[in-house]
């Protein structure tokens, strides 16, 4: 009769298991990739990775916690960035002139609204005005998961106002997500939801990382994979590689400067 | 206290040892089917019928259509495209309404579609989002079956009406008008009359929400009939929010009442419209008030305002101008009088069922037909489809043997088509071909010739078109002296044979068969129905309306299977619940139904399935849902239908009745169900089903076929078009032993490398649906035990020897993981430029062999070889391929080298540069130039090719072609070579003299091309 009270305990103890708040389930994803104190020292980091679309292209990622980010595309051995925010102006690299290009102006105010996120939206969400609701259970990659919905700060699309949600899925067993949807909002797929998985979490310093991410469209097949060989965490880099520049700076050493500049029309 | 120490053990002890004891491992579906996916491919060039149109009260880019059983659909620029937003639930859709107070997030949806012909689609109850459509509830009125409308009341979100049509096959007390006063969480009859009266139309007054119209409809559908009107059908009024109700027939016809429409003239609540279905044919027709209902007159009584009332009462009125009327119909009419004249809608798909103005601009019009949305411009003139909503629904599919193969298939009021599994750039509307008007139903390729048959509605016409002549002819049987009637299905069945190529099968109450391709015919059943006389009175079916379209006609075969091992052996199943065999060519039959147990008598036998691995098994599934029985039903007999073992279990849901079941081809446990609300497998004869849901909408599948070559699963959807599972294969493998394994590499067939290629213009069609084609890459199938997520994983692609080709990102779900390899090699590493080289972004194929996939698992490694191998058709010989391979790995090494001598000069120029050594300088600038482009642009700012370009166009041009190098391309390959040679002779002259090369600490070659 003795073990009465430890098959209770651990009946009830299930139980509470079962029934988690959304804050206790983020409270748990923090500790087991490595503490929350510990993401919010970081000062940035660069994500070395590989896309494998028949091409192989290595892409660098690099963020910083004040706001400056870029995507550095190696194709060929040049080196286009894309997605390049200097605190000011968010730009690309146009692939035909190779030249710098800003973005909209709707598409920079939206970026900005990111800033804030660095290293991960989920750090004090409530001071950032952000909410978080436990949607219940859902199986995805046949696991067991955790739906939580994430209420961020609104987007503008073409002039209008819109609520600016995902919903995350916490692996019940490990409490990271190993996906996350969100619905389309500008462009051609606009309506459709993008799905990104997420695994091979790995331990850089005493945090943990996912090393793949897969991005496609939720209930199609055939989503792009993106390998990370490598995350270097408060790397060291130069402030000008954000900067918008006039020219694009040339990154073959000798060639001469443009003399043709034409319209980028249709050929024919 | 022992009792309580009883419970305990039970709910904690107890349940890990009775696992152990059954040893099984019993996966849910979601944790099974992981990346085996279905696609859909339309088409969508006729679309399907559409139920109802919503719109956004405040912002017209956003518009909803709700399928009648394709779902719901959602636009974000104005209908020119759309998006389906209800992928898991019901597909069949009454209304949509969206909350007027918040419009953007709350939702609402009924189902169960209210335009009540004999091929409509079921419901399943009333739904709700809070965000927009992103997430659904299933709020209520589970047993409604048809929702016709739903309020909100614009001044209170929480008040909330729903018209409930109901059932359309039996009684049924969830009828008429229901309210909510909390947003749905409770509801409350309003508006009850009988069992058979249900609610067909309920409008508000805008500008005093306690003010609710509701037309009460009384309406029964038979298998074999159908009756519109009765006593208790009525227009109602209530003007307290639902609380009392007041007929309100001031001015209508005397005696019994059919379907009616009611609406109330946004800009001016005293205007109602009305269309009546009465008892005599002048008293039928538009009623107009003016004073709110208090008193009617009729103002038109034209065949477009009266024609079917039960699949066109829909009246709409312009918000802006209440003389302006439009009326659902076979063309769609508009009055522009206050509805004493109307003209027809422009021309667009027959048969109109809801119509809406653009908030701003009445001019924008919006129709929903049998065969899409449309768009209007012009006020209701010109219109427009729109080409994106692949709603198409099929009664039946097959398949072809053709490489890629086919599908065959006839729609509702939508014709017969086929098109192809795949083709360039997608499967899109021009790829469909159109063989036979009417509405389609069967369409079966001829098994070895150039020929197709067709049929239209009750066999009126039964084509057998031979494409290669561009001939048709109609072949169906016809009366004899002996049999001076014949009763064909109005989805009449029709079989080929296995064994006589020109064979030909029809069912009309008799089974006939042609040996001649439909020439000739002979009857080789008596009756196979049961022939009862009460359901064969269809010229009096209607009911107010006379209706006798042949889509009631009954006691008619309905299926036939001719067993592919003996072609004595047929089955033939029929409407009114008989499954007949032979096993004797027809010489003498068997009814075996009544040794069906469990089986209502006279339940629709909907399709047998013969077994291909014994003549004595067949399958059968039968739909009740005419009979008001919406069980699931599907048996297997082996006995020759002596003994039927029923193989539906718990796992299919409530309300799924079937129409069809797969057998597959090699496994005879693998069974596919298509039910009224999707598909399910079961991988153990039946004993467990699983409900397959990735990317497969809850849509009512009418007939599955597998596609032999492929293993793809195709099925028929009747709201979706046609959905295909390609290569089901690995399915065929999962039993207990295989779930154990942490990995289990599914078996492959050899993957041949795709050389053609074709040309595609796609211009002009931005808004139209596109089918996925299938995947030509090699396919590596594993299962994974448990999801994978932490721990590096990768999957490599290797030769035998070991050398890694690819490394690819693997699948980590648990369950069936797919991952795709394009059988190429990666890319050369192209010398630095400029600009592009676009040749250079070429990747070479592998040659044909054995390779290995390797799964790197953390610390464990997983190894499965698989098979690449060349096009059969290719006309290059073993010589030509090595050939062929040496001679692109050799520009393909020329391009790496190239690559490697400019990085050299690069960095020799770098620090040249800094030593200011204007000398070396210019020699090393004057090489470059003639090395890479150095100036320039992508596009027309670009500059002269140089030797990189031109090596790279070259290595392009040859390794991404399916022929061997030809001898301009041998003889280009000479020049190349040649400027190749001297550049790297000079580059290395020069190289030699310069000293500080060593303190560069250049990357070696191997290094550089990693």
């Amino acid at each position: 009769m003795k073990k009465l009270p430890l098959l209770l305990f651990v009946f009830i103890a299930s139980f509470t298991i079962n029934a988690q708040t959304a804050d206790e389930i983020i409270n748990t994803y923090f500790e087991n990739i490595g503490g929350v104190e510990n993401f919010k020292k970081l000062e940035g980091f660069k994500i070395t990775a590989e896309i494998n679309q028949g091409m192989v292209i290595p892409i660098d990622i690099i963020k910083l916690k004040d706001g400056k980010e870029a995507v550095i595309v190696n194709i060929q051995g040049k080196e286009l960035k894309q997605n390049v925010f200097d605190g000011k102006t968010l730009w690309n690299t146009n692939f035909t002139t190779m030249k710098a290009e800003k973005a909209t102006a709707e598409a920079t105010a939206n970026h900005k609204l990111a800033i804030k996120d660095f290293p991960d939206p989920f750090i004090d969400y409530k001071e950032k005005g952000y909410s978080i609701e436990l949607m219940g259970k859902e199986t995805i990659d046949g696991a067991e998961t955790f739906k939580i919905k994430f209420t961020q700060t609104p987007m503008t699309i073409d002039d209008a106002k819109v609520p600016n949600i995902s919903y995350y899925f916490f692996d019940t067993e490990n409490f990271v997500p190993i996906a996350m949807q969100k619905e389309i909002l500008f462009g051609q797929g606009k309506g459709m939801v993008s799905e990104t998985k997420f695994s091979d979490y790995q331990e850089i310093d005493g945090l943990y990382f996912p090393f793949s991410m897969t991005q496609g469209v939720k209930g199609k097949a055939g989503g792009q994979p993106i390998t990370i060989t490598k995350i270097e965490l408060n790397p060291k880099v130069k402030a000008d590689i954000f900067t918008f520049p006039k020219v694009i700076e040339e990154t073959t050493p000798d060639s001469k400067p443009q003399s043709q500049k034409k319209e980028d029309t249709h050929k024919h | 206290m022992g009792k309580i120490l009883l419970v305990f053990l039970l709910l904690v002890g107890f349940t890990p040892i009775t696992l152990k004891a059954q040893d099984k491992i019993i996966l849910k579906s979601n944790e099974l089917f992981g990346d085996l996916s279905a696609r859909h491919i339309g088409p969508a060039l006729m679309s399907g019928r559409i139920n109802d149109l919503e719109n956004h009260p405040t912002n017209n880019r956003i518009l909803y259509a709700g399928a009648a059983g394709g779902g719901v659909w959602k636009s974000n620029n104005g209908g020119l495209t759309f998006k389906p937003i209800f992928e898991e639930y019901c597909q069949s859709i009454g209304a949509i309404e969206l909350d007027p107070n918040d419009p953007d997030k709350t939702i609402y949806v009924g189902t169960g579609e209210t335009w009540t012909r004999n091929s409509v689609s079921i419901g399943n109850g009333l739904y709700k989002s809070i965000d927009g459509g992103t997430n659904w509830k299933k709020i209520g009125l589970e047993k409604s079956e048809r929702i016709a409308n739903i309020i909100v009341n614009p001044k209170n979100s929480n008040e909330v009406y729903v018209a409930v049509l109901g059932a359309l096959w039996g009684d049924s007390d969830v009828r008429g008008v229901y309210k909510s006063n909390d947003g749905g969480t409770t509801w409350k009859k309003s508006l009850y009359i009988d069992q058979k009266t249900g609610c067909a139309d309920l409008t508000i007054d805008p500008n005093n929400p306690n003010i609710l119209y509701a037309s009460m409809w009384e309406f029964r559908r038979t298998a074999w009939s159908f009756e519109s009107g009765g006593s208790k059908s009525a227009l109602y009024k209530s003007i307290d929010g639902g609380a009392t109700w007041n007929k309100i027939h001031n001015g209508f016809p005397k005696g019994n009442l059919g379907r009616l429409a009611v609406a109330v003239a946004p800009s001016d609540s005293n205007i109602l419209y009305t269309v009546i279905e009465a008892e005599k044919d002048e008293k039928k027709g538009l009623y107009r008030s003016d004073d709110a209902g208090n008193s009617w007159k009729q103002l038109n009584n034209d065949f477009g305002i009266t024609v079917r009332p039960f699949y066109f009462s829909r009246i709409v009125v312009d918000p802006k101008n209440a003389d302006v009327v439009v009326k659902g119909g076979l063309m769609g009419s508009i009055s522009r009088d206050g509805g004493k004249t109307f003209k027809n809608l422009g021309r667009m798909h027959a048969d109109i069922h809801d119509i809406t103005f653009d908030i701003h601009n009445s001019d924008r019009m919006y129709i929903g037909t049998d065969g899409g949305v449309y768009r209007s411009l012009d006020g209701g003139t010109t219109m427009e489809i729109v080409e994106n909503l692949p709603l198409s629904q099929f009664y039946h599919i097959s398949v072809d043997d053709a490489e890629p193969y086919n599908i065959y298939g006839g729609l509702q009021d939508n014709g017969s088509w086929y098109g192809p599994s795949t083709s360039a750039g997608g499967i899109s509307g021009r790829d469909w071909n159109y063989i036979g008007p009417g509405d389609g139903f069967r369409v079966l390729k001829h098994p070895t010739k150039n020929i197709i048959y067709s049929e239209m509605q009750g066999a009126e016409n039964v084509w057998r078109y031979d494409v290669t002549k561009s001939k048709i002819k109609t072949i169906q049987p016809l009366p004899q002296k002996e049999n001076p009637k014949l009763r064909f299905n109005w989805n009449a069945p029709m079989a080929t044979s296995t064994h006589q190529p020109d064979r030909f099968y029809m069912g009309s109450q008799f089974l006939h068969k042609s040996e001649d391709m439909g020439n000739t015919w002979k009857i080789i059943s008596p009756d196979l129905t049961t022939n009862d006389k009460t359901k064969q009175e269809q010229e009096n079916s209607g009911g107010l309306s006379i209706d006798n379209s042949g889509a009631e006609n009954h006691t008619t075969i309905f299926t036939i299977a001719e067993s592919t091992l003996d072609q004595n052996v047929i089955w033939v199943g029929t409407d009114d619940g008989n499954v007949q065999v032979t096993q004797n060519g027809g010489k003498s039959w068997t009814n075996t139904s009544m040794n069906i147990k469990g089986l209502p008598k006279n339940t629709w036998c909907y399709h047998i399935e013969a077994s291909v691995f014994n003549k004595g098994t067949a399958y059968a599934v039968f739909d009740g849902h005419t009979n008001n029985d919406k069980n699931p039903y599907a048996y297997k007999t082996i006995d020759f239908g002596k003994t039927w073992t029923n193989i539906i279990t718990d796992d299919i849901e409530t309300d799924s009745f079937v129409r069809n079941i797969q057998e597959d081809y090699e496994n005879p446990n693998l069974l596919f169900l298509g039910t009224e609300f999707g598909l399910y497998i079961t991988i153990n004869g039946g004993k467990k089903w699983h409900k397959f849901e990735n990317n497969m909408p809850a849509v009512a599948i009418h007939f599955i076929d597998l596609q032999k070559q492929t293993n793809d699963l195709v099925m028929g959807t009747h709201g979706r078009g046609v959905i295909i599972i390609d290569d089901i294969s690995p399915l065929r493998e999962i039993n207990q032993k295989m779930l154990t394994k942490k990995v289990h590499f599914f078996k492959s067939k050899p993957t041949s490398i795709y050389e053609n290629s074709s040309f595609s213009s796609n211009y002009g069609t931005e808004t139209q649906f596109v089918g996925r084609n299938p995947s030509r890459a090699v396919q590596i199938k594993y299962y994974l035990k448990k999801r994978h997520t932490f721990g590096k994983m990768i999957l490599e692609i290797q030769d035998l020897e070991g050398n890694i080709i690819s490394t690819l990102g693997a699948g980590k779900s648990k369950g069936i993981n797919i991952v795709n390899w394009n059988y190429n090699i990666k890319q050369p590493k192209v010398a630095k430029g400029k600009t592009f080289s676009f040749g250079g972004f070429s990747s070479p194929k592998v040659q044909a062999g054995t390779y290995k996939a390797v799964l790197k698992k953390g610390k464990e490694t997983f190894k499965h070889q698989f098979e690449v191998v060349y096009d059969k058709n290719s006309d290059l010989t073993k010589e030509d391929r090595v050939f062929k391979h040496k001679t692109t790995m050799k520009l393909y090494d020329m391009t790496q080298e190239l690559a490697y001598i400019v990085y050299e000069l690069d960095a020799i120029t770098k620090k040249a540069t800094s030593l200011n050594n204007t000398k070396l300088l210019t020699k090393l600038n004057d090489l470059k130039e003639t090395l890479v482009i150095t100036t320039g642009d992508n596009y027309v700012g670009s500059a002269e090719k140089q030797l990189r370009e031109k090596l790279a166009d070259l290595f392009s041009k040859i390794s991404n072609s399916y022929d061997k190098p030809s001898s301009a391309e041998l003889e280009n390959i000479q020049i190349i070579e040649d400027r190749f040679n001297a550049a790297s002779k000079s580059f290395l002259k020069i190289k030699k003299k310069v000293k500080f090369v060593k303190e560069l600490n250049l990357k070696t070659f191997e290094e550089f091309v990693k």
